[in-house]
This record gives structure tokens, sequence and C-alpha cells, in this order.
């Protein structure tokens, strides 16, 4: 290995091990609420609920509490690893590194990145076992997966530079991302909201995403699949260079 | 072929002083932060290879905002840096790869081992794993931390601290070794036995560079001092030099000469009456 690869690595194995020390917390507490969400939502309420689009309610949830748990994951991840390493004076020694703004950048992102990963193969394979979830189309799936899972490993990037204290990142957690991600339609079509609602979910982003990985799954949804994938290609590629632009900068980092 | 003492393919100390090259070279520095306080107001420094300088100055002087300027933490408002030939702005990776740094804050990371803490570091810096595992090992050996190796960070002594970090910042076997305070708030133990490797590492051929309010400190280790305050270098040389620029007969009394407090130097304590 090249010094430079060598470097990545480290960056990145840091931020991998920083979790999987925690892994109760991390992985373990993830997975758990996703299966009381199955089992409340699936197995109790879905059984009064029947069909919804002609897919079974339970399967009609799982690909969205899949995508919220990889997107959660990844931001959670390195909002608070990043905060925290702030926090202890500790990124010193990565800023203080050869590594370049583009490493140090990746290296962070990659963190979360793999997290979320972790927990949604997990509820994935899980969930195949207790029921049975259907993969209908996985080039859409598998793309669709990893721009939201990158997306919000950037999210927690871009939050977790700019924090200054941990109710900042709590902040954007509890008041942004988890309401937009619960309105989203994780556990409901937008089609049954009355109006004004169900055009308000479309100007929700996060509705996209789910759509998204839905349609991976099931092959049902409610946008466009071609324009939902290049928006949020877009989306992620104009967030990953506003935090590449930051991390030259320093900004919050260096001072 | 890579000298012993710069496995990673470094100017040797040699090669540099041959091409008149300094281990850090400061020219005009200038850094405002962003709350207005000018740090720095055009500093200039030179740092020959193999010494051990000091640079001496009060609380607020400007020591660690220029440290941070040479490692990277902070980006200077003007003028330029040069670790061992390498700008540290426009070819950063080389001058921080020449560079280890020791901070005065304690900046460890609570979660990681104290192996892990060395291992990592030298990771950042590129020394490939057989090597890494080797310099931890001999590392922990120096500063008589190798029981502790499969410890948390956060479950040290505070002595033990400052010893990881010292150790982590000779990790990558930097050219160059900024101490930013080390021995603040240490005990007399402690703080000799530090001076007892830094003199050591210096010995080795590493170039020091010592930041320190502790007069005695900066007489007893360093070739050549400056005396920094309010952003300014205000003198330079051996002690002698400088007592000699304040008209005065030791250091102590040029520093308090230089910072306006002449009425506290010690020649002019009374003797007790008994």
């Amino acid at each position: 290995m090249s010094a430079a690869q060598i470097r990545f690595a480290t960056l990145w194995r840091r931020e991998v091990n920083r979790f999987m020390k925690i892994k109760k917390q991390t992985i373990g507490a993830p997975l758990l609420e996703t299966f009381l969400y199955i089992s409340v939502f699936g197995a109790a309420l879905g059984s009064r609920v029947g069909e919804l689009h002609g897919i079974d309610y339970v399967v009609f949830v799982i690909p969205g509490l899949i995508m919220m748990s990889f997107s959660t994951n990844a931001f959670a991840n390195n909002s608070s690893s990043i905060l925290q390493q702030k926090f202890q004076g500790a990124i010193q020694d990565q800023l203080s590194s050869p590594a370049s703004p583009m490493e140090l950048l990746l290296a962070f992102s990659l963190g979360g990145f793999m997290r979320g990963l972790i927990v949604a193969l997990l509820t994935f394979i899980a969930a195949s076992l207790l029921v049975d979830l259907p993969v209908d189309n996985v080039l859409v799936l598998v793309p669709s997966l990893f721009l939201v899972g990158f997306f919000f490993s950037q999210l927690g990037v871009l939050i977790g530079v700019r924090a200054e204290q941990f109710d900042d990142v709590a902040f954007a957690q509890t008041f942004v991302l988890q309401p937009l991600i619960f309105l989203g339609g994780v556990f409901y079509s937008a089609t049954l909201l009355p109006q004004p609602f169900q055009t308000l979910t479309h100007f929700n982003p996060i509705f996209y995403m789910i759509n998204l990985v839905r349609y991976g799954f099931v092959g049902y949804t409610e946008v466009s699949i071609a324009l939902s994938l290049l928006a949020l290609t877009a989306a992620t590629g104009a967030l990953f260079l506003i935090n590449l632009r930051l991390f030259a900068k320093g900004y919050r980092l260096r001072a | 072929m890579p000298s012993l003492k710069c496995p990673y393919g470094c100017l040797s100390d040699g090669t540099s002083r041959l091409l008149g090259m300094n281990a850090l070279d400061i020219k005009d520095l200038a850094k405002r932060y962003p709350t207005g306080v000018e740090a720095l107001r055009g500093v200039s420094l030179e740092i020959k290879p193999g010494e051990l300088f000091g640079l001496l100055g009060p609380n607020g002087a400007g020591k660690s905002t220029l440290i941070h300027c040479t490692t990277g933490l902070a980006q200077p408002t003007s003028g330029s840096i040069h670790v061992f030939g390498h700008d540290a702005i426009a070819d950063y990776g080389e001058a921080r790869q020449a560079v280890g740094l020791a901070p005065q804050e304690v900046n460890l990371d609570w979660f990681l081992t104290v192996e892990e803490t060395l291992d990592y570091h030298a990771g950042y810096f590129g020394v490939p794993k057989r090597e890494r595992r080797e310099r931890t090992k001999e590392l922990l050996e120096t500063f008589s931390l190798t029981e502790k190796r499969d410890e948390r960070t956060r479950t040290l002594s505070g002595g033990m601290k400052r010893r990881l970090i010292l150790a982590r910042a000779m990790m990558h076997r930097p050219q160059l070794l900024i101490l930013d305070e080390p021995t603040a708030g240490v005990d007399v133990e402690l703080r000799l036995e530090l001076w007892h490797y830094v003199q050591r590492i210096n010995q080795e051929g590493t170039t020091i560079l010592l930041t320190t309010h502790y007069i005695e400190e900066a007489e007893q280790l360093c070739d050549r001092l400056a005396f920094i305050n309010h952003g300014e270098i205000v003198g330079e040389g051996t002690s002698a030099d400088l007592a000699a620029r304040y008209g005065v007969d030791n250091l102590e009394d040029a520093y308090l000469a230089l910072v306006g407090r002449k009425e506290l130097s010690r020649s002019r304590i009374e003797e007790p009456v008994l």
C-alpha cells in the first residue's frame, strides 16, 4: 500500500472502529427500534390494515424502515463522531496530518455510511426471514440506497462540522430529520392523506427517497423514479461539493 | 536509499545543512482571528536543523498560534512558513509529514486505547503496519506505557497522558518536533523526566521547537531562544545574548524587562530579617 492508501485506510478504520466499539448503542439499538416498528405497525396494526395498493401492509412498511435506518444511522454517526472529536480536540490529530480535505471528508463520510449499511443490511436479512419481502427492481434499489446513505452521511458531516454543542446535533435529528422522515410516508401512502397534506408531502425531499427504495423492493411508487433518482443524485453531489469546500477552507475545523 | 534517521524518504539533516535549508523558516507571519484579535503581527523566525529552539512569552503572546499555523490547525492571514523547505500552505502534505506536534492541551480521544492512539497517528502519516507495530512497542517502552497499552486514554493519569502525547508526536519520526508547553502543570519528577526525553530526542538528531513560560526550562534545554510578546518577536539569541540585550544578569530578568515587570526581579527581594 502507498502512504496515501495507508493514510486513508487508517482514517476510515478509525471511524468504523469508533462505532464498532459501542455497537450495542450504534448497531443493536437501531436494529431493535426497527423491529419494534415492524411489530407494532406491521404485525399488530397490519392485520387490521390488510393491503395498501395491493401490497401487504407490513411489506409496504419495511422498505421505508430500511431507508430510515440507513439514513438516520449514517447521519447520527457522522454528526456525533465529528462533534465528539472536535469537543475533545482529538480531531487535531487528523487535521495536522498530511491528509487532504478530500481524504478527510471521505473518511468521515464513509464511517456513517458503513454503519447505516450494516444496520440496513441486517434489517433486510432479518425482515426477509420474517416476511416474504420481494426485491422487484434491484437496479433502482441499489443505487437508491447507496445515494440515500451517502446523502445522509454528507448531511451528518455538515451538521457535525457546524455544530458547537451536542444540542445542535440533537436539534437537527429530532426536530428536522425525524419529522421529515415520519411525514415522508414511511408508514403510509401519501394518497391516503387529505388535502393539503397530500400536496405538502410532495415538498418533502424524503418522500422521494422513500418512494425510490419502496419501488426497488415492491415495485410501487407515487412519484417518477427517473426524476427522483436524478434529483437525489444532484442533491447528493451538491452537498458533497459544499462539504468539500468547507473542508478545503477549514470551516470551523481550522482556526 | 533513505537514511536510517529518516526512513520515509525525507532529507537527512546532513543534506539539508548542505543545502543551507532551515528546519523551520517563518517570514512575516501574521494571523488575525475572525474575532479581530491579532495573534501574530509579522513574525519571522529561523530554526536550523538539529537545533533545540525555545520560544518564550507570556500567556496569550502568540506561541500557540504560531505553532497552529505551522501544523495546519490555524490558517495564516499573511506571510510564509517553510518546514525543511516545504511550504506549509502550498505543499502542506510534505510540510506536515516533517512535523510532530505535542500540543499544550491534552487532546487524546477518550475512547481509544493507548496503543490505538499511537497506531492511528502513524497511520495518518502513512507509516506501514509492520513499522507502526515496531515503533509503537519501542515508544511504549521509552515512555513507560507498555503496561497501559490496552487501557483507554481516559483512564490514564495526567502524567501518563503527557507522555502519551509526546510518544504520539514521535510515532512518524518527524524531523521537527514541536512541543507546546510540554511541562505546563506537571510535577517535578515528570518535568525532569520530560527534559531528559527532550534532550535525548534532540541529541538523536531531531530539531525541536519548544514553547514554555518557564525560564529555567528554556535556559536548561535550549540552544537558542526567542522572546515573543503581543504577537511579535522582540528578542532572539542565546540566553546570554538576551540578558546582555536587556542589560541584566540573567534570562529571567531579561524576560521581566520584556514584559515590563522589572520590579519583580529576584535581585530585589530583600534578605529576610531574622
